[in-house]
């Protein structure tokens, strides 16, 4: 047959392998997405210390700050000072630690769907966290993360100096939702699946491509819709040897659509084999949910 | 490779989906809550059905179910992955915070077995230090070239007024935000810089010694230099230790690139960072203690003979802390 095209995973993906030889992937994030999660984090940070700076202004007396501060250091104006300068220190060099440390990611990263693992899918510790966000302080230089935007760039992993150091990397959570199964609606009648082989044999190419226009019907005109659909017919017929029904020159029902027709080629080719699964070879399962969501 | 499967798509999801669901449930409760806030039967259910998604995910992957649904059971077992490897069975990174006594003796035990880069921060840091002092009490216009002028002169006058006064309250506390800041934050940016080379951590470590050293000098130059040492005698063994400590980790750093010996480059800075990440906590531990000592104590109308005697027993307890603690077992990387 035609050569086969080869699935290249993006070359964003890590590939981790389980100890249980599963291999699941991971998606790396890139300079621009972890900027913005940084900018969301620097953002909440200095916010805070803005409303905490306007707190401890209101309770000294919203004086001459300044003023106070180098002739008569008061006692609440002392103590709201080397608060905020405990708080910049927290900001700069402790925030992400603890949060990375505790849920493996920040606020911003949250805010995007990212977290921080090793570069074995796991969950980095506090020596990981820690030694990641020091090497800030290399990252940073000379100005605006240069330094780590460039090692980013050097490396598969999108890894800035703290990351090589740390083993670690930046991934996109995924959180894949479960969608229901394509199903063919309204369902097939017995003299549609007539004109169709019993066994139908599509290639994983063949089924990824079906199964994503029947994703999208309803999306696109009816008429583009079949335009497309008679498009990927094509190859399908001369390769299966289906056989269209003809028009109905002798008043039978109508022919399928070619999209109908499609859908119903899905539907044999998903269908075929028992109905029945294994069952799981720890317990017997009493009987599934009635819908899957 | 045609589409090959036993078992029709729907079949297997009607089987398999209670248990998908179950898993579903405990990875999300441990993932937003903690693995703690399982009950125990909960926790082991997790083992079995993570083995069975496996096999599950090998199976819908050979059978090329539909995208969704390998999507789907990627994602849980990812997710149940994660929860099920949080806690591997040796601890995550060299030491671990739960054990505390470990995590003390650590400390000390790793800075000795980088000795040769602790021994040359010491000279990075001393050297100038000795030197800008020695010079400005020589000259005192040296020191200018090294701190600016405005800020020297308002510091004899500081420290010419002695402490009868002590601080008040609310100036401790502005100190000790200065200098948690402050020092703590070059000590890491020291280390940090080490990266490329050792030359970040050497150019800070010289840096510092200078400026600390032209300044003591300059102060001695203008007789203030005795109620300057009362100040700093009871926090420099914390701070300058650390200072030290943080640069040479920060060189460690670096020469793991510039020699990694038989492993890749990669490997060695890695395995160097799980040691220094342990050198560096310490470190940054010893400059909180030097911030409080710094605001509360130093500056306070304690006399004299008190400070010296405070000072030297810290002295004494850090550098035998760092020389001795731990000596029975040998720094081990893990």
């Amino acid at each position: 047959m035609m050569g086969e095209v080869v699935h290249a995973p993006l070359d964003t993906d890590v590939a981790i392998e389980t100890p249980e030889h599963i291999v699941f992937r991971h998606r790396v994030a890139g300079p621009a997405r972890r900027g913005l999660a940084y900018l969301i984090d620097v953002f909440v940070c200095y916010f805070t210390l803005f409303v905490v700076g306007i707190v401890v202004l209101l309770a000294s007396g919203a004086g001459d700050i300044v003023d106070r501060m180098q002739h008569a250091p008061q006692t609440t104006t002392g103590m709201g000072v080397g608060l905020m300068l405990v708080l910049l220190f927290v900001v700069q060099w402790v925030y992400f630690v603890v949060w990375e440390t505790w849920k493996g990611t920040s606020l911003g990263k949250m805010a995007l769907g990212l977290r921080v693992v090793t570069t074995t899918g796991r969950p980095i510790g506090f020596g990981g966290a820690a030694l990641r966000n020091i090497l800030r302080g290399a990252d940073v230089l000379p100005i605006g993360y240069l330094v780590g935007v460039v090692s980013m760039l050097l490396t598969s992993r999108f890894q800035r100096l703290g990351d090589l150091t740390a083993n670690t990397m930046v991934v996109m959570v995924d959180r894949a939702r479960a969608t229901a199964p394509v199903r063919l609606w309204p369902p097939a009648e017995p003299y549609e699946l007539a004109s169709i082989p019993e066994r139908v044999m599509l290639d994983a190419e063949e089924r990824t491509a079906i199964e994503l226009f029947l994703r999208r019907r309803g999306t696109l005109g009816p008429a583009r819709e079949e335009e497309l659909a008679s498009m990927m017919m094509e190859p399908l017929v001369r390769r299966h040897g289906i056989h269209p029904p003809h028009p109905g020159v002798h008043g039978g029902p109508p022919p399928p659509r070619p999209s109908r027709l499609l859908a119903l080629l899905y539907e044999r080719a998903a269908n075929a084999g028992r109905g029945e699964a294994p069952t799981s070879s720890r317990h017997e399962a009493a009987g599934g949910r009635l819908s899957w969501r | 490779m045609a589409l090959t499967s036993h078992v029709t798509e729907a079949a297997f999801i009607a089987r398999r989906n209670q248990d998908w669901a179950e898993l579903e449930r405990l990875t999300q409760r441990a993932a937003n809550q903690d693995v703690s806030a399982l009950e125990v039967q909960e926790v082991t259910r997790i083992s079995p059905l993570y083995r069975d998604i496996c096999a599950d995910l090998a199976r819908a992957q050979a059978a090329r179910y539909s995208a969704p649904l390998v999507d789907y059971l990627h994602a849980l077992t990812a997710s149940a992955h994660s929860v099920l490897y949080a806690l591997p069975p040796r601890p995550r990174f060299t030491f671990s915070l739960r054990g505390k006594k470990s995590a003390f003796l650590a400390f000390p035990r790793a800075v000795r077995a980088h000795w040769p880069t602790m021994l040359l921060a010491a000279f990075l840091f001393f050297g100038p230090f000795l030197f800008g002092a020695i010079a400005s009490i020589a000259e005192p216009s040296f020191a200018f070239r090294v701190v600016p002028e405005s800020q020297l002169r308002p510091l004899v006058d500081g420290y010419a007024k002695g402490f009868a006064t002590g601080r008040q309250a609310g100036e401790g506390a502005m100190m000790a935000g200065f200098y948690v800041n402050n020092n703590v934050g070059i000590a890491l940016r020291c280390f940090a810089t080490g990266i490329f080379g050792g030359l970040g951590s050497a150019f800070y470590l010289v840096q510092n010694g200078l400026a600390i050293g032209a300044i003591l000098g300059y102060v001695a130059s203008q007789g203030a230099g005795g109620n300057l040492l009362l100040f700093i005698i009871g926090h420099s063994a914390f701070e300058l230790g650390a200072i030290v400590i943080a640069g040479g980790a920060g060189m460690s750093l670096g020469w793991s690139i510039i020699a990694p010996g038989n492993k890749t480059r990669l490997a060695s800075l890695q395995s160097a960072g799980r040691d220094v990440a342990v050198i560096v906590s310490g470190a940054a531990v010893m400059l909180l203690i030097a911030a409080a000592i710094e605001a509360f104590w130093s500056a306070s109308s304690m006399p004299a003979v008190v400070k010296v005697i405070f000072g030297a027993t810290w002295l004494l307890v850090v550098l035998s802390y760092i020389f001795l603690a731990g000596q029975d077992e040998p720094w081990e990387r893990t």
